[in-house]
């Protein structure tokens, strides 16, 4: 267990970190531009504790987020869902006076080892928010084409980056033709999956979706959730959801939060007919919550 | 604050609708019993077009489940009881079938059928196990009572016992033809008995199905040493 006292700074204090120094194998997966993106990886979290300034809003989570495996994260408002998952690609961070302490590792990695670049943790974990955010003045193609960019990729190796993100999130066929035009044109559900267009762009390892459908409407929700099931062959992915429903169709595993606390975790399909605590039987039956 | 208070109504009406149905199984089952040991063709006649009621009940609450699953999408202990009382309301169906089967061989036999005491006095005793054990099932349900629903396993032997008992009667009921021909249909009602009793015991491993979330039968007709 490597436990790190909060900072000021709002980043875990590499100071006491014990984790083994950096490999040529870790330079490359979090380097800033090796990361094959081939196959999804081993997330475990131990010991988490994240703070906003005196809230303690995850507390002592441990959890392993298995490869290749949709993980559903559910749980009340303010239970430390999206707190959970902001951990794992380090944006808990960046929010004025937020701190965390434990640990979180990619395949055994480090991500918060003080060699680690802030950067490349988040081109290894790509994060798909609430509302699709495209950059409003940019193209479909520039959309996709800034994470790489600013990896240095250009000319025919960007297109051909630009095209597998497009192809990989399914929406290349309705966008090849109009590449140049504006991101904010599309509908909200390809606006979306023009935002996973781009995480997929950087090629990650972790896919980390923060409620991705709330604002979608029921088509373009069905067509996301068929896009993570095909996600998952190359990535792992960690979904947020308030849609009960929405875990039960995509999840192999689901996690249940409740005042920060991980209360249990499990094959998806116990989880939602036979929970070994009576506090997620209550939730996902819809007693509280 | 209570939530889904008019779900929560709703599947607790339907689990009410689905036992009740056990009731009228009971009420049928007695009132073929009573046929048979009086011959009583019309009461027979009554129990066959009466099974209709027992037919609707079980649309009724087939229906109602539908639609409980297609609105309100029930999950874990709700899920699992929504899921037994599917298979309730079949038994149910099922068992009021076989007291259908029973009043039908009644005008087959004649008005002053030949007859056998020891053989109507098994019978009887059947239908009498029969219809506690289907009470029984449904109070182990009603309860969530586990162990009332195993015992349902204990008391259902009682049943296959006095129907190889009926059986035994049969082989040494002698050598008239008629009464040779009354015998063979009197273990056809020692049949549809038997299914009762095996409906009910069903209706026990939904019981321990709603509790633990795990399903298995409580004894393997295939593979009966537990090979």
């Amino acid at each position: 267990m490597t436990t790190r006292p909060p900072t000021e700074t709002g980043s875990m204090d590499p100071r006491t970190d014990t984790a083994k120094p950096a490999s040529t194998e870790q330079e490359g997966r979090f380097g800033r531009t090796s990361m094959s993106g081939a196959k999804g990886r081993h997330v475990s979290v131990e010991n988490l504790d994240a703070w906003y300034g005196d809230q303690h809003a995850v507390k002592s989570f441990n959890i392993e987020y298995e490869p290749n495996k949709v993980t559903a994260m559910i749980g009340p408002s303010g239970s430390g869902k999206s707190t959970m998952v902001r951990c794992i690609n380090r944006m808990h961070e960046e929010i004025p006076g937020a701190r965390v302490s434990g640990k979180i590792a990619i395949d055994g990695e480090d991500l918060y080892h003080a060699s680690v670049d802030v950067t490349s943790v988040r081109h290894a974990a790509g994060m798909v928010f609430q509302k699709p955010n495209p950059f409003p003045t940019m193209s479909i193609f520039d959309n996709v084409a800034a994470g790489p960019r600013l990896t240095g990729m250009k000319g025919g190796g960007l297109k051909e980056r630009v095209e597998k993100s497009l192809r990989g999130a399914a929406l290349w066929d309705e966008v090849k033709d109009r590449l140049n035009q504006p991101g904010i044109g599309l509908s909200g559900g390809q606006q979306q999956r023009l935002c996973i267009a781009r995480a997929l762009a950087v090629e990650p390892e972790v896919i980390l979706m923060d409620e991705p459908c709330s604002a979608l409407d029921p088509i373009a929700t069905l067509r996301i959730e068929e896009l993570i099931d095909e996600l998952k062959q190359r990535y792992t992915i960690v979904i947020v959801t308030h849609n009960m429903q929405q875990a039960a169709r995509v999840a192999d595993s689901t996690a249940f939060m409740l005042d920060g606390e991980l209360i249990e975790v499990g094959p998806t399909e116990r989880m939602f007919t036979k929970p070994n605590d009576d506090r997620t039987e209550q939730y996902v039956s819809g007693k509280f919550g | 604050m209570e939530t889904r208070v008019a779900f929560k109504e709703e599947l607790r009406e339907l689990e009410e609708r689905a036992l009740q149905g056990l009731d009228m199984v009971v009420s049928s089952l007695e009132r073929v019993m009573e046929a048979l040991q009086h011959q009583d063709v019309e009461l027979a006649e009554m129990v066959v077009e009466d099974d209709d009621r027992i037919d609707g009940r079980y649309l009724e609450v087939h229906q109602g489940i539908l639609s409980l699953l297609a609105r309100q999408a029930p999950v874990a202990t709700d899920l699992r009881l929504v899921a037994a009382l599917l298979d309730v309301i079949k038994h149910v169906e099922r068992m009021g079938d076989q007291c259908v089967n029973i009043a039908k061989v009644i005008p087959l036999t004649g008005h002053e059928p030949p007859s056998d005491r020891a053989m109507l006095e098994t019978l009887a005793e059947m239908g009498r196990h029969a219809a506690s054990l289907v009470e029984q099932s449904k109070r182990a349900f009603a309860g969530r009572n586990v162990e009332l629903a195993q015992d349902l396993v204990v008391r259902d032997e009682a049943i296959n016992r006095l129907q190889r008992e009926a059986f035994r009667l049969a082989i040494e009921i002698g050598d008239d033809v008629d009464t040779r021909e009354w015998a063979m249909t009197m273990l056809l009602v020692a049949r549809a008995i038997e299914r009762i009793g095996d409906n009910a015991v069903d209706i026990g491993e939904q019981t321990a199905f709603v509790v633990t979330g795990l399903f298995r039968e409580f004894t393997d007709a295939s593979h009966p040493a537990g090979v």
